[in-house]
């Protein structure tokens, strides 16, 4: 039960990939090859392993530095105060003992003391900080693209997310019985051991890039570019990649907790060499994942945010703001994407307009895909099947059945450009009809 | 000191009404008759009662929304392939339809909003001050009432006014805009409907209750001490409750036009913070900030306020360093403008991170004086371990963690990792919950006898500050763990790494509900049953001290005259007491204490 994601990386990966299992969603694996210093108990409990970078495990130092100085003065505040109060019990009838209550000296003590620490501790932490915020002259510039609610990386050639998480398998040990957990966070792959200078921007509300395992986030707004630069990771020898989670870190909505991405650290030739096969291969399910449709849309039945696409294309709708229509045709689902609010479907808050964000042939792509989930767009693409073009039926056993996205997704995923270059000698044929 | 020129001769008038040498909750007759009283009164006293339990029932309200969050978080929901080959959502509580991810996590959002709404806005910035600052600031000052008793009763109104559109928010479906309301989102986010508009004009209202607190209350210091009371010879309460009088002052007007703008936008769609109209939303944030950092200091000082009573009270102890504590809550109250900026450290260019995380290490620093000089008074005290002492140990304990947790906060680099994670709500919760919610409820009990002239039960009052105390280190130390592994806050939906922290938390919390249900049991029991208070049980020197149990209408049989400090336990037997009970602490050698002037009333 491989999906498309797992088969795609493999077929980008070659033969590491093939030998080494693919790895389940342990995302706070690696890292203690990195300096070959294990992590300490503390370390453990606090970040599970130490940073994944050396500008990561400065950062730990720090918090473990605070830490223990936090831990020393509170140890010994809490030792003090239950030590006297356990000393200085009230007992009746009995006074207590004359005592002071000012000493200037010892006040002078502990507030010279302590705010020297403080001093040392601002000036560590603005160190680490400038010298991450310091763009490195010979970065690889990826920009990030945030909305509600998936983040989509565009790279050097202009090819963006082709990949996301493989589904999770676990296996009930006394039936037997497999679940898969699915998961459809988009996989950003960088080349290991670079530096990395994100430009990232939003095309609707605050979020925040934040990659725990390097102990780094920003904050993405719609209206400015803001980055920072960090150094990837170095891979093991023989390992042939490492994953570490991307979160959110901005509230933005209904679907903010789901708003994740893995950051998949690669090796540079694995990393080029996936890229540039990206670039040109287009369908419409990509496009919908990469667009992050599937957090509102199911293409199964399923009741979300949105409307499912199964057996959208050729149904009847009622609008509450527009007449009915018996048909909802190609024209309808391009309004739908790009302008959603001229028909607002009856019981439905309605969503962001999609207009500027997809192109032409992107467009193009994701119409065609939704009209495949249905049985009438089946027909169409029967009829044009029959017309001899012998493109491939790979949207029809989409629709097919409830579990089949996974591999209706394999399908399309394999052959891609053919299934792109059916959707553009599709569309004359669409309008005439 | 005081220079005022005030007749003690004069009849003490001014409250409408006769019967002031009855205690203040003494019936007028019928109901009717009482209901109108009490809805007209300018009694500080019953204006302070009335706004207890009203702040009360809000945290009762936001701690219901916390356990349902809390019981949210015990399972990540997630997407199943079964072996049938059907998806399916599980791990959702709140989604009406359990396939409807999506519904599930609007019910969370929801939620968690309006936790922090209520428990921020009509919770924790009045609890303290307006419930027990009001009874027992003019007793303190050895007052009549505060200086304008008018603008008092209409500060409550405006409370309960502004209260009433929060909650009609709620019930009209609440908002999911967080309690911050950061634009865009708060702008755009249910576009049709009047419910963001009617929480943010509940705050905006809100504010103006603050306000009018705060200017009563500094007039009131500076006006109505009673003769022979200088500044330093002021209760460190009243120096707390002075310090945020001036942040409430000065700050809320700024929120007030934050939210005044946020309303145009929405309303009348003006650009300002949306760039989708040219507006730019990181101003949203240094405006919101800008009150909403001092605000925390505002709830957090009349709490450090609370704590210099409650620990020289049951230790017996005159409070070590007076003057020190009592200048950092004004050094506080100054430095807590110039701090905002480190809520949005992900967001500042380098210079403005820098100088903001600078002022902050330098806030820190009165706050750590406090601290020090609180457990200094412990030594040589003659100390009893009683619920509001309990509770003054259990604040120590959570506040210098919730302070020191602020370090790595506050120290630009490891805050790029920590910011917006689990660490920081764990943090704030240590100061705010574990800092102002344990000193509340440790003054409620301080100062319950003399509020309602009846004992609380201490064996259930302990117990309850012990489960309380555990449920909330479970809750909470947990979430800092999550922070640090990479948990982000305000997520209806997790990875399963952190499921385990998650559950114990969950059960925390729970512990924490069972903790506050004794204690409402408690007080309730108090209320029928509770035996008679005496005027002092405590041994305490302030003047509410000498007032009776309750107090009487005009708090005082004559205007008092000060004589003591207000922690010379060395030097004075407390009013209404015997020396017997209180002995004077007595040195080797040490003239008899007798000789000295003793106190009583």
């Amino acid at each position: 039960m491989m999906t498309s994601a797992i088969s795609a990386m493999q077929a980008g990966m070659g033969a590491a990939a093939t030998a080494t299992p693919v790895q389940p969603l342990n995302l706070y694996h690696g890292i203690d090859g990195v300096t070959g210093r294990p992590a300490t108990a503390f370390e453990e409990l606090f970040f599970r392993s130490g940073g994944a970078t050396d500008a990561a495990q400065a950062v730990d130092g720090l918090y473990m530095l605070i830490f223990w100085y936090s831990a020393a003065f509170f140890v010994l505040l809490m030792f003090l105060m239950v030590y006297w109060v356990i000393k200085y019990r009230r007992r009746p009838g009995v006074p207590a003992p004359v005592s002071p209550s000012h000493n200037t000296l010892l006040e002078i003590v502990w507030t010279v003391v302590p705010s020297s620490a403080l001093l040392v501790i601002f000036f560590l932490g603005f160190w680490n900080y400038i010298d991450r915020q310091v763009a490195h002259g010979d970065a690889y510039e990826l920009a990030i693209k945030a909305k509600k609610w998936s983040w989509t990386p565009v790279y050097h050639n202009g090819a963006s997310t082709q990949w996301f998480l493989p589904t999770d398998e676990t296996v009930d040990p006394v039936t037997g019985d497999v679940t898969k957990t699915i998961v459809d966070s988009p996989v950003i792959v960088v080349p290991e051991d670079s530096n990395i200078r994100l430009t990232m921007s939003s095309t609707d509300v605050i979020h925040s890039f934040w990659i725990p395992d390097l102990r780094i986030k920003g904050d993405v707004f719609p209206n400015r570019y803001t980055g920072y630069t960090f150094r990837t990771p170095k891979l093991e020898p023989g390992q042939p990649y490492q994953d570490h989670w991307v979160f959110c870190a901005e509230y933005c909505g209904d679907q903010h907790g789901a708003m994740a991405a893995v950051l998949r650290v690669m090796p540079s030739a694995d990393f080029d060499q996936t890229v540039s096969g990206w670039s040109g291969a287009l369908t419409g399910d990509k496009v919908a994942q990469v667009q992050g449709c599937f957090t509102c849309h199911s293409v199964d039945g399923t009741n979300m945010a949105g409307p499912t696409w199964l057996g959208l294309y050729g149904s009847s709708g009622t609008f509450d703001n527009a007449p009915p229509i018996d048909f909802k045709d190609e024209n309808y689902i391009r309004e739908s994407i790009l302008n959603p609010n001229a028909k607002l479907v009856s019981g439905r808050a309605g969503m962001t307009s999609y207009d500027g964000l997809l192109s032409e042939a992107e467009l193009d792509a994701l119409v065609f895909y939704i009209r495949g989930l249905s049985d009438a767009g089946q027909k169409v693409n029967e009829e044009l099947e029959a017309g001899g073009d012998g493109g491939e039926a790979s949207d029809a056993e989409t629709g097919d059945g409830e579990s089949d996205e996974a591999s209706g997704t394999e399908a399309a995923g394999d052959d891609a450009p053919s299934d792109a270059g059916d959707g553009e000698s599709d569309e004359p044929a669409d309008e005439n009809g | 000191m005081s220079t005022i020129d005030r007749s003690t001769d004069l009849p003490m008038d001014g409250h409408g009404g006769g019967h002031h040498d009855e205690p203040y909750l003494s019936s007028k007759g019928s109901w009717l008759a009482n209901v109108l009283n009490w809805a007209v009164t300018v009694d500080h006293k019953k204006i302070g009662v009335m706004y207890l339990f009203a702040v009360l029932f809000m945290f009762f309200l936001g701690g219901v929304a916390a356990l349902a969050l809390r019981l949210e978080l015990l399972e990540p929901p997630r997407v199943i392939e079964g072996a049938d080959g059907a998806r399916r959502i599980v791990g959702q509580l709140f989604g009406a339809d359990p396939e409807d991810v999506a519904a599930g996590n609007n019910i969370y959002n929801r939620l968690f909003s309006l936790h922090g709404i209520i428990m921020t806005f009509m919770f924790i910035v009045p609890s303290i001050p307006a419930s027990l600052g009001n009874f027992f600031l003019p007793l303190m000052l050895g007052a009549k009432d505060v200086a304008f008793p008018r603008l008092n009763l209409l500060s409550w109104y405006i409370y309960v006014f502004g209260s009433i559109f929060g909650v009609l928010a709620i019930i009209m479906g609440g908002v999911d805009t967080g309690w911050t309301f950061y634009t865009p989102y708060s702008t755009t986010t249910d576009a049709d409907h009047m419910r963001v508009f009617l929480i943010v004009f509940a705050a905006f209202i809100l504010g103006f209750s603050s306000i009018l607190t705060g200017l009563n209350f500094i007039v009131t210091v500076h006006k109505l001490r009673a003769p022979g009371m200088g500044w330093f010879d002021m209760p460190l309460f009243i120096w707390a409750l002075y310090a945020t009088s001036i942040i409430q002052v000065l700050a809320t007007p700024v929120i007030g036009i934050a939210m005044m703008l946020l309303m145009l936008e929405r309303v009348l769609h003006i650009g300002i913070f949306d760039p989708g109209m040219g507006g730019d939303p990181l101003l949203f944030q240094h405006f919101f900030w800008f009150y909403s950092h001092p605000v925390v200091y505002v709830m957090i000082l009349p709490g450090m306020g609370i704590i210099s009573e409650l620990l020289a009270v049951h230790a017996r102890k005159h409070i070590f360093g007076y003057r020190a504590i009592a200048f950092s809550s004004i050094g506080i109250a100054g430095v807590s403008f110039i701090v905002w900026g480190h809520h949005m450290f992900t967001a500042l260019g380098e210079l403005a991170a820098m100088l903001f995380s600078a002022m902050t290490f330098l806030v820190a620093i009165p706050t750590a004086i406090k601290v020090f000089n609180w457990i200094a008074t412990l030594y040589k005290g003659s100390i009893v371990v009683n619920t509001p002492m309990l509770y003054a140990l259990a604040f120590l304990f959570l506040f210098s963690i919730g302070g020191l947790t602020g370090l790595p906060l506050g120290a630009l680099a490891t805050d790029l990792h920590l910011h917006d994670s689990y660490f920081v709500v764990a943090h704030f919760h240590y100061v705010m919950m574990g800092g102002t919610v344990i000193a509340f409820i440790g003054g409620i009990h301080h100062w319950w006898p003399k509020m309602f002239g009846r004992m609380y039960n201490e064996k259930a009052g302990i117990l309850g500050c012990v489960i309380v105390f555990v449920g909330f280190n479970i809750t909470f130390f947990t979430q800092f763990i999550l922070g640090t592994q990479g948990m982000p806050r305000r997520y209806a939906d997790y990875v399963d790494e952190f499921q385990t922290m998650h559950v114990i938390s969950t059960v925390g919390s729970w512990l924490i509900g069972l903790g506050f249900l004794i204690h409402l049991v408690n007080f309730i029991h108090s209320l029928l049953l509770g035996p008679k208070a005496p005027p002092n049980p405590w041994g305490g020197l302030t003047l509410e001290w000498e007032a009776e149990s309750p107090p009487l209408e005009h708090n005082f049989h004559s205007e008092p005259l000060v004589k003591h400090g207000p922690y010379d336990f060395e030097k004075v037997v407390p009013p209404h007491c015997s020396e017997e009970d209180f002995p004077l602490p007595r040195a080797h050698g040490a003239p008899d204490p007798k000789s000295l002037t003793s106190f009583n009333g």
